[in-house]
């Protein structure tokens, strides 16, 4: 009966994206995902446009300090199981911004990640690995 | 969503009167700008508009980096718009140096300036359309899109942020192979464009976009927007044309700028749809006038850099959402003493609230969308400095407001 | 088969088709956009997932109300698909079940959006006071086509006895009557509003109020919500397959394994022509001008053909 279960979590992850301060490049290759060329839809994935009904959860940029408290209620909003994905180098590392002011450091700073996708922006096929990664290492 | 915690997500009802949040966390922004809208039933009554939450500092983060990092750093204000940042970048330092670029370069550099102008009008017309649930023409688009970065990534080796500018040149060159496969990529690109043109032109889509967000020409000559969206309400400025830079002294007769009428939605989206003809025919017009030479001088950059004078410089250039502007003052020793940025969508903003007000909520995100925001470029901070050659009258206490919060 | 069993069974086997249909009308459209799309039993492995999630209730919901809607959306539109999937296998009838069905579809939908807005979250409001809208709108010419065809043809309220007569004729009632003709017609237009696709899923729009009345849903909530929804649109689809397109009819009155799969076959066709197609091709339209349009052209037809059929046509 488990197995029933955490197979039907792999197949159908249902993707939240938050931009907590990006420069829009890694936000436009998580959107270009869905597109006919890479079609994210044919592993289940659906981008859900209200956290309550998302199940994993994708963070883009350095996280500043307007979004930080965004960010941590948004977390908390998504029900468990969740897996959590940071895409890019800015959410991975926080560079190039790091040493200003105005950011609260790299996403695992502030909330648990699962799977760190580094590239500038990575490309729409390693959103895709890095998801299906976080995917099998919380949901199986 | 958050209605369990107090604070700005409450529901504030006075006189029947709902005050809702928009974003910063909405699907119909890709990033996060903080709407908060006074509706009446389904009309809007009032907005506020909230920016700063993409505020990195970037420009106090460039003055304690040498030039070539800045010029990184540049490029990483925004994914859209990357390479109109480090154009007016690199022709600031230059101008400022004396550095002259040669003309292969600036060709080169023109021609990647086009292509990003289409697949950001690209983007657009996806978001245009998902905006107003047309999910099918959104897919349409990007797939179209697809072709153009597939030729960045040919040329520079990246389909974002394509570091194709350095101090006195451009860093990649085109092979006559190259030159034959960006041909035929536009002819596609093109003929797919003709299709999306038709697709706009559907009723339903038709019923959704004209008549809202309307600004009239007086309103946008005093609100002081620009780019595509004061084009659309029939004002005429395109900085490619009044401020030639890099290559289109030379190739000024090959593109016309568009205006429209009407100044809504539809208008907007017009305006951008057939501005991406004209950058083909411009793209075309390159392919065919490429002169030959070098792309960058045989120096290091870093001699370069540290050759740079003290001094200052003020850029302009036509980023796909409108004029941008640089100001930057160097150090002499081969730094940034200040960098200041003013990028299109921090003056269209300002035009949004007039746009905004007696629409209904279902147009909002249509709305939004049309002025085409990017908000990463427009977080910057403090005082707003505009270069014209006409006197304007700003919103003073509209932009005061909005720069506190910043 | 008895008759009892028969509805017994039908319970299980309408909530599997419908899920099977919401999965074929995803792969259709992904497909259509020149994707590949999800797998056709995609329904069954999102519905298990949201099953197995955690249970979240914001703190400013009524929490009993907000619970129980669900349940009762859920399970008044898959009573109304069995009832009209068990008249279909045998002679189940109860008088009235056409009226039944109808009036278990409004109460699925009202029943959400009443889950949807004891939520306390603004953008519920807004969807509770757009559905309100699209549910006056609509209702009326679906209702009214329905009774026209009860009246024409042999009047008779009951889903089987609109059945029987089409066999006895070897024809579906589409080209008996002209009257039911254009009932179909007014009946169709009015699918994609109460089934809530584009262009007039106003209530639910995902880029303008987050889905609206869902949007503090989720966990099992949202799996009863998505069986309530995937129920009511396999009721609306085979119902018209039924009364105004019975295909089994051309074979006469015996055959009836063949005629289950030709019923279903044909009411996959109607999915595709009223929620497919308008989902990929159409983009939404705003509340009032949803409801300018209901109240014309589909009120119209409909009161139309309600005229011809007392008349005789």
């Amino acid at each position: 009966m488990f197995r029933v279960v955490s197979k039907s979590r792999t197949k159908s992850p249902w993707i939240f994206h938050l931009n907590a301060g990006s420069c829009n490049g890694c936000d436009i290759e998580i959107a270009a995902a869905f597109t006919p060329r890479y079609d994210f839809e044919r592993f289940g994935c659906m981008l859900v446009g209200s956290p309550r009904q998302a199940d994993v959860l994708l963070v883009t940029g350095p996280v500043t300090r307007q979004m930080l408290p965004r960010l941590v209620r948004v977390y908390e909003q998504i029900p468990e199981p969740k897996a959590v994905v940071a895409v890019g180098t800015c959410a991975s590392s926080g560079s190039p911004f790091l040493g200003s002011q105005m950011i609260e450091g790299p996403a695992d700073r502030v909330i648990p990640v699962d799977v760190y996708v580094v590239g500038c922006p990575p490309r729409p096929e390693a959103i895709a690995k890095g998801v299906i990664t976080a995917v099998m290492k919380k949901f199986r | 969503m958050g209605s369990e915690h107090g604070g700005e997500k409450k529901i504030e009802v006075e006189y029947a009167r709902l005050r809702l949040p928009f974003g910063p966390v909405h699907p119909a922004l890709k990033e996060p700008v903080s709407l908060r809208v006074t509706v009446r039933g389904e009309e809007v009554t009032d907005v506020d508009i909230f920016l700063g939450h993409v505020h990195r500092g970037i420009e106090s983060l460039a003055e304690g980096r040498n030039l070539i990092q800045t010029l990184y750093l540049i490029e990483r204000i925004c994914g859209i718009c990357s390479h109109s940042h480090t154009t007016c970048f690199t022709q600031a330092l230059e101008d400022i140096g004396d550095v002259r670029p040669s003309e292969r370069a600036l060709y080169l550099r023109t021609l990647i300036f086009e292509m990003e102008r289409i697949h950001s009008h690209l983007l657009f017309l996806g978001i245009m359309a998902y905006e107003i649930g047309f999910d099918t023409l959104f897919m349409f688009t990007w797939y179209v899109r697809e072709k153009i970065l597939d030729l960045f990534e040919k040329v520079t080796g990246n389909r974002i942020h394509h570091a194709m500018n350095t101090i006195g040149g451009v860093r990649w060159d085109l092979t006559q192979q190259m030159i034959r496969e960006i041909s035929v990529s536009i002819s596609d690109v093109e003929k797919s464009v003709k299709h999306i043109c038709n697709y706009f032109r559907d009723k339903t889509a038709e019923d959704r976009m004209s008549g809202i967000g309307g600004l009239d020409h007086n309103q946008a000559l005093k609100l002081c927007v620009v780019g595509p969206t004061a084009r659309g309400s029939g004002v005429n400025i395109d900085v490619r044309r009044d401020h030639p830079y890099a290559a289109y002294n030379d190739l000024k007769e090959d593109f016309s700028v568009i205006t429209g009428r009407g100044g809504d939605v539809y208008a907007r989206t017009e305006v951008r749809i057939l501005e991406t003809f004209e950058s083909i025919k411009l793209i075309r017009a390159i392919l065919d006038r490429l002169p030959e030479g070098p792309i960058r001088p045989d120096e290091n950059a870093f001699r370069i850099m540290r050759r740079i004078p003290e001094g200052e410089s003020i850029s302009l250039v036509e980023a796909p959402r409108g004029e941008l502007l640089y100001f930057v003052k160097t150090d002499g020793k081969g730094g940034l003493r200040r960098l200041k940025v003013r990028t299109p969508t921090f003056s269209n903003l300002v035009g949004l609230k007039s746009m905004l007000v007696g629409c209904e909520i279902a147009d909002i995100p249509a709305i939004v969308a049309s002025i085409d925001p990017c908000l990463s470029c427009t977080n910057r901070i403090t005082v707003v400095d505009q270069k014209s050659n006409e006197v304007r009258d700003i919103e003073m206490n509209y932009l005061r407001r909005m720069v506190r919060r910043s | 088969m008895n008759e009892l069993t028969a509805f017994v069974v039908s319970f299980p086997a309408s909530l599997l088709i419908s899920l099977l249909f919401d999965g074929i009308d995803r792969k259709l459209h992904a497909r259509m956009q020149k994707r590949i799309g999800p797998p056709i039993i995609q329904p069954i492995y999102d519905l298990i997932k949201l099953f197995s999630k955690e249970r979240i209730i914001p703190i400013t919901a009524s929490t009993r109300i907000f619970e129980i809607m669900p349940i009762i959306s859920a399970s008044t539109s898959l009573l109304a698909a069995s009832i009209v999937l068990s008249n279909i296998i045998v002679e189940v009838s109860v008088v009235g079940d056409l009226i039944l069905v109808i009036y278990l579809l409004a109460v699925a939908s009202i029943a959400l959006m009443i889950g949807g807005s004891a939520s306390g979250n603004p953008y519920s409001a807004i969807g509770f006071s757009r559905k309100i809208s699209m549910i006056i709108a609509y209702e009326i010419p679906m209702f009214i086509s329905v009774i026209s065809i009860a009246l024409g043809l042999s009047p008779t309220l009951t889903i089987n006895g609109i059945v029987r007569f089409q066999s006895n004729m070897r024809a579906p009632s589409l080209l008996l009557r002209l009257s039911a003709a254009i009932a179909a017609a007014a009946f169709m237009i009015c699918v994609p509003a109460a089934a809530s696709v584009v262009p007039f899923d106003i209530p639910e729009a995902k880029t303008e109020i987050i889905y609206g009345l869902l949007v503090e849903y989720g966990g099992p909530y949202l799996a009863l919500a998505k069986i309530a929804k995937a129920s009511s649109n396999f009721t609306l689809t085979l119902l018209a397959a039924t009364i105004f397109l019975y295909t089994p009819s051309f074979l006469g009155v015996n055959a009836s394994q063949i005629s289950l799969l030709l019923c279903l076959a044909t009411s996959l066709a109607v999915m595709f022509i009223t929620i497919t197609l308008p989902r990929t091709i159409f983009a939404r339209l705003k509340v009032g001008q949803a409801f300018r349009f209901y109240w014309m052209l589909p009120l119209i037809l409909s009161t139309i053909s309600a005229i011809l059929s007392v008349v005789g046509f």
